[in-house]
């Protein structure tokens, strides 16, 4: 039988297609080495442990903003935080005292934010960056030194972060807020707490029902301490791989999902037991449905020195337009009770003196329960904290963690 | 006489280039929005990342491109950790297709023969859901499948099962549903304007020729309808492949994780953009393949009609 004319072409034409999408690839495999490409500035940013403080560099380009100014009048203050992150109703009455708007742009990576702050023409007032970003910001000339005679109230920050290991001096940067990572969950579905509260994560009693940070270091860094391991910000490829393979014991074992929607999921009941931030706990009392009582929200929070701590700061970045006024809003956020106003929106609490776990039960913003959920300074003197590493290590823990997510 | 007239006024027109100008804005359309994105995409994939601040630095100069990266994403997806995704992604759309089709054909086969008057309203109906939001429409359906939810309600009651299900707790059959009912119209409405083009005449024809009703379906509307199937697969297959917000939302679990999960994963979350990259070209090579195919086909179900 003869070849019938059509199917030899159209075969052909679809080998083309085919074969052009891989001969893509190979042209390019005849790429070369851009000169200088490899010339990196990645040594010089400072990897601050709390045993090994910074001091971030200081440049003769980029100086703080001089004392006794009055403040700029009028046009917008312009925030960069994550959304939901501060109150509407701090910010509305903070502009209508200063006669500006105050409008916050939101990100939702620190990624996204630096990306944002390296964008030429946007000029943010104030900023709030991880201590794990502030170095290179800091290096990279994307904020400027602070000037702390805008800041009195600086003096009732927790003292250790008055002088932080990653920014000695605080030169850049003033705490935002503190919070742990734990474990919420449900009181009234979960029958006993294990001594190690990771271990809940672990129990096949709540199957389909529990949940780890949807977050590369926060998950892995999980099932290091649920082993005893403490070396959370390790570049070491076999311990990440190891926390890699005690994750994906979950997989078979719980059906575990990842999510960073605690307050809601713990909330309606979707989960019994969520990897979660405190401020998730707190701010899940709001999101209870009708007739189920605060009581059920609990949250586990390790004594020794086997958590997990986070922080927030503000800086004020380096083209803001107002800066004297970034330095005022910054200040108003430290006083005692505008921070407790806001923590009463973002459920994150200010790392400050006056917070204290009590004051906070009896000021009803958490149950009993949930005062497991305060950060003190004790607490943040014993517990560990993720930090940056070398950006091969954060290589290796992404594979990991996309090893984990690809279910395998 | 008239039609050699007109034949001639088309060329005259054409000389003075009003043909390839009316042809202009979609042509910068496509160079604007997807040949320079994607070679974008290609100079991330093929570039580098400052270890500053961890950014993508596009190499623009093909000369200079780094393959490295792309080898291994390749090597992971045929042999490593992204194989499971890629083939848990071809069998999630290929299943949700097959779905398609088969509660789509019916559907679009009633519109376009039987609906009559009610065509119109029928055909809105389809689309009615896209009013609404696609989130909202998703967390509805969370409310419905939850573990004490309406679904698990209904089955219960009706003695179907007696422990209630567990759809979103990583079921592959919830994402599968979820990504049917989320693109589902996409296929009706390009299949239902082919059967609706179905020459009558011809159904007849075969009729009077002795064929039952099934049999002119079999040998008359549905090889007519072929190309309608093809473009109705084609357009839900492509943005089923990408889509990654459909299996976060109804489930969460590793064991579902699509290739745009993880594509979203490297572009938002991780430190190497030209990973994420790599894979969104792979991914588009896979599409393109595909495409390919599916033009090939369209010509020769075309060709075959003539």
């Amino acid at each position: 039988m003869p070849p019938h004319p059509r199917d030899p072409l159209n075969r052909r034409l679809f080998l083309q297609v085919a074969g052009l999408t891989t001969l893509t690839g190979l042209a390019a495999a005849c790429g070369g080495e851009r000169p200088g490409r490899r010339a990196a500035a990645a040594s010089a940013v400072p990897l601050s442990r709390p045993t090994s403080p910074a001091t971030l560099p200081l440049h003769a380009d980029v100086p703080a903003v001089a004392s006794g100014l009055e403040p700029e009048k009028g046009g917008t203050l312009k925030l960069l935080n994550y959304a939901e992150y501060i109150s509407p109703d701090v910010c509305k009455a903070f502009g209508k005292e200063h006669g500006v708007e105050v409008e916050v742009t939101v990100f939702t990576t620190m990624d996204e934010m630096i990306a944002k702050l390296r964008t030429a023409g946007e000029g943010f007032d104030v900023c709030f960056p991880t201590p794990d970003v502030i170095a290179k910001a800091a290096v990279g000339k994307l904020l400027q030194p602070l000037n702390a005679s805008y800041l009195p109230h600086l003096a009732g920050v927790w003292p250790q972060l008055r002088d932080p290991f990653y920014d000695k001096g605080s030169r850049y940067t003033v705490p935002y807020n503190a919070y742990t990572s734990g474990i919420g969950y449900r009181a009234d579905r979960v029958k006993s707490l294990p001594s190690n509260g990771y271990d809940l994560l672990w129990d096949a009693a709540y199957k389909g029902k529990s949940y780890v940070i949807d977050d590369a270091r926060e998950g892995l860094a999980l099932a290091m301490l649920r082993n005893g391991v403490t070396d959370i910000n390790t570049e070491d490829p076999a311990k990440i791989k190891q926390a890699g393979a005690w994750l994906a014991e979950l997989i078979p074992r719980t059906g575990v999902k990842v999510g960073i929607s605690a307050y809601q999921l713990v909330a309606e009941g979707q989960a019994t037991v969520h990897h979660c931030w405190s401020g998730d706990m707190i701010n899940a009392q709001a999101y209870l449905p009708k007739g189920v009582d605060a009581e059920v929200l609990g949250y586990w929070y390790p004594d020794a020195s086997l958590g997990v701590v986070g922080t927030d700061t503000m800086a004020v970045p380096r083209n803001a337009t107002k800066p004297v006024l970034a330095h005022m809003f910054i200040d108003h956020l430290l006083d005692p009770k505008v921070a407790e106003q806001n923590f009463s929106y973002t459920g994150y609490q200010p790392a400050l003196t006056a917070i204290t776990p009590e004051k906070m039960v009896t000021d009803g913003f958490v149950t009993e329960q949930l005062k497991s959920t305060i950060v003190t300074p004790d607490v943040y003197a014993r517990s560990l904290q993720i930090l940056q590493i070398s950006p091969p290590a954060e290589a290796l823990w992404n594979d990991a963690w996309a090893a984990f997510k690809a279910g395998r | 006489m008239r039609v050699t007239g007109r034949a001639t006024a088309r060329r005259g027109v054409a000389r003075t280039g009003l043909w390839a100008a009316l042809a202009a804005p979609g042509t910068l359309w496509l160079l604007a929005l997807f040949a320079v994105p994607f070679y974008a995409v290609a100079a991330v994939a093929f570039g580098y990342t400052d270890p500053l601040f961890n950014a993508p630095i596009p190499e623009w100069d093909p000369r200079y491109w780094d393959v490295t990266t792309f080898g291994e994403v390749v090597q992971r997806s045929l042999t490593g950790d992204l194989r499971p995704v890629f083939l848990r992604t071809l069998l999630y759309v290929g299943v949700a297709l097959t779905v398609c089709v088969l509660i789509g054909y019916p559907v679009a086969y009633y519109l376009a023969r039987h609906a009559g008057r009610r065509k119109g309203l029928l055909l809105a109906l389809v689309l009615a859901p896209w009013w609404i939001n696609y989130i909202t429409r998703m967390l509805a359906w969370l409310n419905l499948l939850q573990d004490d939810g309406y679904v698990n309600d209904l089955l219960m009651a009706g003695h179907l099962i007696s422990e209630p299900v567990r759809w979103l707790s990583g079921n592959p059959y919830t994402v599968i549903l979820a990504l049917v009912y989320g693109y589902i119209p996409f296929f009706i409405v390009p299949l239902f304007s082919t059967l609706d083009r179905v020459d009558e005449r011809l159904l007849e024809a075969a009729r009077d020729l002795g064929c039952t009703g099934a049999r002119a379906f079999w040998h008359v509307t549905l090889p007519l309808s072929r190309h309608g199937l093809m473009t109705a697969a084609a357009i839900t297959a492509l943005p089923m492949f990408g889509d990654y917000y459909t299996t976060t939302l109804v489930s969460g679990s590793p064991t579902t994780t699509m290739v745009g999960n993880q594509i979203e994963f490297y572009l938002l979350g991780g430190s190497r953009k030209e990973l994420g990259a790599s894979l969104v070209l792979i991914l588009s090579a896979l599409l393109m393949a595909l495409m390919a195919y599916y033009l090939i086909a369209t010509r020769r179900a075309e060709r075959d009609l003539t």
